[in-house]
């Protein structure tokens, strides 16, 4: 009789690809943070219309938007080396930097920086600017500085808004993370294809890393929504 | 003491203050009137610069500024000698009561935090509201909010309190307990700038009321003189008017 699926096989390829959850982990909640810091930055230069800046935010943001992730996550891996080595012979920059040594995740890492942190430049702009006019004026009329009326009052507020949002993006990314096996970054995808190949049993590993896809990202949302209620404590109407 | 003088301020082509000149002695109550669009809060926001006034001097406890030359420290000067009481209360909507009476006096003062502490709760002893410290803005009545907004202003000690209508998005039966608050801060003899709406609390709690229309003072005195006799014509039109509205 005809097997439609080598059940076996599956459940051994569970352990092997949970081993590489660090990667997908690591590429994801790295980039998050990394993208965090490049998202509001790029929402200050445009809320605050910083000359130059604020025309290169634009043009990145759409840049980001208009092509590929497959396509920037190519760029970064083969455009990045180029430029070092060639910042190496006609400058002598960054002598002490190996190409060769650069670990694929660090190019994924980046990659998936840039692409998000454009997104979510986007959902920080408008979640601060939905921030009310007058908490602005009551912090300025206090005397409190520009940084510490972004720090103490506006952000928090900004974030609370924004959560939903960054959760959804998050989870995109980790399912985006997928991706990085195309530039030898062996993360729980590679390895289920390396399993796959193997044994010539894709559909059996492609549907155990769906399921691992799956669970985390349930988890996540589980996460998320506490996060997001811890955010928002402030607005609930009826006394703690 | 308190002078502005010659202050104007243009938004864009439009005129709104044109020429205010005011002299305020300390524990002053000086209440400002006005029908809408005459300026009166854009006055008051000039004082501390949450409007950027166009020319003229502003003087506050002896540091005096021209408003075309100002620096960042000239304005942290004014921000800082002025308390500013907002109509639409602007509690800082992500901190507790305490916090939004403390945190001018640790992030902008730099006090020690058991220092601001013990600062905000007499402060908030005060205006009554000591049984709310850990309850944000969102869980308090209009009232509460509001004499949470004048603790706040209080906090920073400051020359001079502005309040910009500080009951008119109030519920009827809550303006009582914020006018109430307002007069004990009154008596402690704090200089006061009020923008109100409430022309009997006028009458009765300050020293000078100024008549304003068109972004000048159209006329000032003692709430007797300018109640019972004003002399402008604008000034009695508005006055029977709005005592007709209540």
């Amino acid at each position: 009789m005809e097997n439609l699926l080598d059940l076996n096989f599956l459940i051994e390829s569970f352990p092997a690809i949970v081993s590489r959850l660090p990667i997908t982990i690591g590429i994801a909640v790295g980039s998050l943070v990394l993208s965090l810091f490049i998202g509001v930055f790029t929402a200050l230069i445009k809320i605050y219309k910083v000359p130059v800046l604020s025309v290169i935010s634009s043009i990145y943001v759409s840049f980001i938007r208009g092509t590929p992730l497959l396509v920037q996550i190519y760029l970064v891996f083969y455009g990045i080396p180029k430029i070092i080595y060639f910042l190496q012979i006609e400058y002598g920059w960054l002598q002490s930097a190996d190409v060769n040594s650069i670990a694929p995740e660090v190019y994924a890492l980046l990659a998936f920086s840039v692409n998000l942190g454009a997104y979510l430049s986007e959902t920080i702009r408008s979640a601060i600017e939905s921030v009310d006019r007058g908490q602005f004026e009551a912090a300025k009329a206090i005397g409190m500085s520009p940084t510490a009326m972004m720090l103490k009052i506006i952000f928090p507020q900004a974030l609370a808004v924004a959560i939903p949002n960054l959760g959804n993006m998050f989870i995109s990314t980790i399912k985006d993370t997928s991706l990085v096996f195309i530039i030898g970054v062996v993360d729980i995808m590679g390895q289920a294809k390396i399993l796959g190949s193997r044994g010539l049993a894709f559909f059996e590993v492609y549907i155990a890393v769906s399921i691992v896809y799956w669970i985390l990202c349930i988890i996540v949302e589980r996460v998320l929504v506490k996060i997001e209620k811890r955010a928002r404590r402030y607005e609930r109407g009826i006394a703690a | 003491m308190i002078k502005l003088e010659n202050i104007h301020k243009y938004y864009d082509s439009q005129h709104v203050l044109k020429g205010i000149n005011l002299e305020v002695s300390k524990g002053e109550i000086v209440s400002i009137l006005g029908p809408s669009g005459s300026g009166k809060s854009t006055l008051l926001r000039c004082i501390n610069f949450l409007e950027q006034p166009t020319s003229g001097i502003v003087e506050i406890g002896g540091k005096r500024v021209d408003v075309e030359s100002a620096s960042k420290a000239d304005v942290f000067a004014l921000r800082t000698s002025t308390g500013m009481v907002f109509q639409q209360y602007n509690l800082f909507k992500n901190l507790t009561v305490l916090d939004n009476v403390m945190i001018g006096l640790t992030s902008v003062k730099q006090l020690k935090k058991d220092e601001a502490k013990k600062k905000s709760l007499d402060i908030l002893e005060r205006v009554g509201l000591t049984n709310r410290l850990n309850h944000y803005p969102a869980q308090l009545s209009g009232g509460q909010q509001q004499r949470v907004g004048i603790a706040r202003a209080l906090a920073l000690n400051p020359e001079v309190l502005l309040f910009d209508e500080p009951t008119s998005s109030l519920d009827p039966e809550l303006v009582d307990e914020v006018l109430a608050t307002i007069r004990s801060v009154a008596a402690t003899g704090k200089t006061m700038f009020i923008v109100t709406h409430e022309l009997q609390f006028a009458r009765e709690i300050s020293d000078r009321v100024i008549f304003m229309e068109d972004g000048v003072i159209v006329e000032e005195g003692t709430p007797e003189q300018l109640f019972t006799q004003p002399k402008a014509e604008r000034t009695k039109q508005f006055l029977s008017k709005a005592s007709r509205n209540k």
